[in-house]
């Protein structure tokens, strides 16, 4: 591999000046990006240019999390970050982690973290005191639910990912949430109330943007363990009797009722004869009233005024007045009918505008038809100009019998 | 900030000798620190590093905020069809993303489809939109 040189950008910040931080660059010859860490630029760097460049780290093989820091906008252990991971040539910004108090250069505090870590109860308690090592079974459902993430180095790169760990101080992070589930997950855990209500409160602040997700250097999804509590939740609240039913006292045991043969045939009787009657009811009512109701009144003509009560030229509004003959009731209707006359021609409008059944009001000075609900308009052959309506008027057919018009309604 | 001890259990166990005060050394520190950086401050790789699960709770919040000025014009200029399609595309938007949230809530999609799922139904809105739309004009 060839050697290359790159350009690193180092984030300082030095306590005994308390300034806002600024950026350090310096030039590195690195003989094998594939092979090179961060770690190792960081630790080249201390070595050969700068020996007051401060960081952190322990195992430097991505067990111990201690060397989280953002790289190049990514939150990332260092340890576990190469070179080559960039484009070639291209320069390498190290921040501290973000949401945490910046100690010096790339140190951060953690306190604010473990603190939040450990209000989640974030060891096992039994639930009894169990003489025999308890094991979830390793095909069991609960284990694989759980699945790698008890594998958390708490690195603190989720938190630093999360937007949301700034807008929300009692927001106890990805991270907590992770150990929180592992726990409320497992079947032999004592603490599974008191856990659950402390997480459960954080859960709310998850906004499912899954920052956590794309940057955890364990693969563990923050997002998953959170949505997995909020369905614990769900569940437990859901099954869980609340106190005051607790409280209600046990009912009496019931007592075997015997049956003999008389009982049986008598109620066996009552049975039929009251099934067998409420059919004929039902059918009788059925029948009588509720069918003639339910089916479509017939047609009928109704008168709707003298045809010398219609100008010609113009459109008239008439009031028509009719009934229907219901099984138990007749009932009355009165509706609007608009009659255009033009020429030598008639025709009579329903004035329900076919949109919404809103009534359609003749405007003569704009020479249209106007519904006053959601604006629709008709031309003076009822076809729409403007509006929701799907159609044009509906139209009555009506006849014309001694000087007087009918329509037909039904 | 709760303490740790737990008094419902009532019984002696390592819970009641968990009383360690992890909240006392929080407030006074003996050394200075810088405040905490926010997400992308200082940041020249910012931009790329939002990824598409921000984008995706940032769009639903500014279609929410849009729908709510669309609704306004669209009662005051009803027929205005182009008011009329932002405001369904905006309401598609707030829709798909919603449903993206509850389809993952009670993991009816596994959350590794999460990046799928935000592109996919977004798509899948849009089309559905658009056939409405041009079915109806």
């Amino acid at each position: 591999m060839a050697q290359s040189t790159r350009q690193v950008k180092i984030f300082r910040y030095d306590p005994s000046i308390a300034d806002d931080g600024h950026f350090d660059s310096y030039t590195l010859e690195i003989p094998d990006e594939t092979t090179t860490t961060i770690l190792d630029v960081l630790l080249r760097v201390q070595r050969e240019q700068d020996p007051s460049v401060a960081f952190r780290y322990a195992c430097r093989v991505n067990m111990c999390g201690s060397c989280g820091m953002v790289i190049n906008g990514k939150d990332a252990l260092a340890c576990k970050t190469n070179v080559s991971n960039f484009p070639a040539g291209e320069e390498i910004t190290l921040r501290p982690l973000n949401h945490f108090p910046v100690i010096r250069d790339l140190v951060v505090d953690m306190e604010p973290f473990f603190k939040k870590y450990v209000e989640t109860l974030p060891f096992y308690e039994p639930k009894e005191d169990y003489l025999e090592p308890v094991m979830i079974r390793p095909d069991s459902q609960e284990r694989k639910d759980i699945g790698l993430a008890t594998e958390c180095i708490a690195c603190g790169c989720c938190v630093s990912s999360c937007t949301m760990c700034h807008y929300h101080d009692g927001y106890a992070g990805p991270a907590a949430l992770n150990r929180a589930f592992t726990l409320l997950a497992d079947s032999r855990d004592g603490l599974f109330q008191p856990r659950l209500e402390r997480a459960l409160e954080s859960c709310y602040n998850c906004r499912t943007e899954f920052n956590c997700t794309e940057v955890c250097p364990k693969n563990i999804s923050g997002t998953r363990a959170i949505k997995y509590i909020q369905r614990l939740a769900l569940k437990h609240y859901a099954h869980e009797p609340k106190p005051e039913e607790l409280a209600i006292p046990e009912a009496p045991p019931l007592v075997t009722p015997v049956l003999d043969r008389r009982t049986f045939l008598t109620q066996l009787g009552v049975g039929v004869l009251g099934a067998g009657s409420a059919l004929v009811l039902g059918a009788v009512a059925t029948g009588t009233v509720i069918g003639p109701t339910l089916a479509r009144a017939p047609k009928q003509w109704v008168p709707v005024t003298a045809l010398e009560n219609i100008t010609s030229g113009n459109v008239t509004t008439v009031l028509m007045k009719y009934e229907t003959k219901g099984s138990l009731y007749t009932q009355q209707f009165s509706a609007p009918v608009l009659v255009s006359h033009t020429g030598n021609d008639l025709v009579c409008f329903k004035s329900a505008c076919p949109h919404l059944g809103c009534v359609v009001k003749w405007e003569a000075l704009s020479g249209r038809f106007r519904c006053s609900c959601h604006g629709g308009n008709f031309d003076r052959d009822g076809n729409v100009i403007a509006g929701p309506p799907p159609r044009p008027l509906d139209r009555y057919a009506f006849k014309v019998d001694s000087g007087h018009l009918f329509v037909e309604v039904g | 900030m709760t303490t740790l001890v737990s008094k419902e259990s009532g019984k002696e166990g390592p819970m009641d000798n968990m009383a360690i005060d992890y909240q006392g050394s929080a407030g006074e520190r003996s050394y200075p620190v810088r405040k905490a950086l926010r997400w992308g401050e200082l940041d020249p790789h910012r931009r790329e590093n939002a990824k598409i699960g921000m984008w995706a709770w940032l769009w639903q919040r500014i279609s929410a905020l849009a729908i709510v000025v669309l609704l306004a014009l669209h009662v005051v200029l009803t027929y205005k069809l182009f008011i009329q399609f932002l405001l369904l595309l905006t309401v598609t938007f707030h829709a798909t993303l919603g449903l993206r949230v509850i389809l993952l809530d009670f993991n009816l999609v596994d959350v590794k489809y999460q990046k799928a799922l935000v592109w996919g139904l977004m798509t899948l809105g849009v089309v559905v939109m658009l056939t409405i739309w041009f079915s109806i004009h």
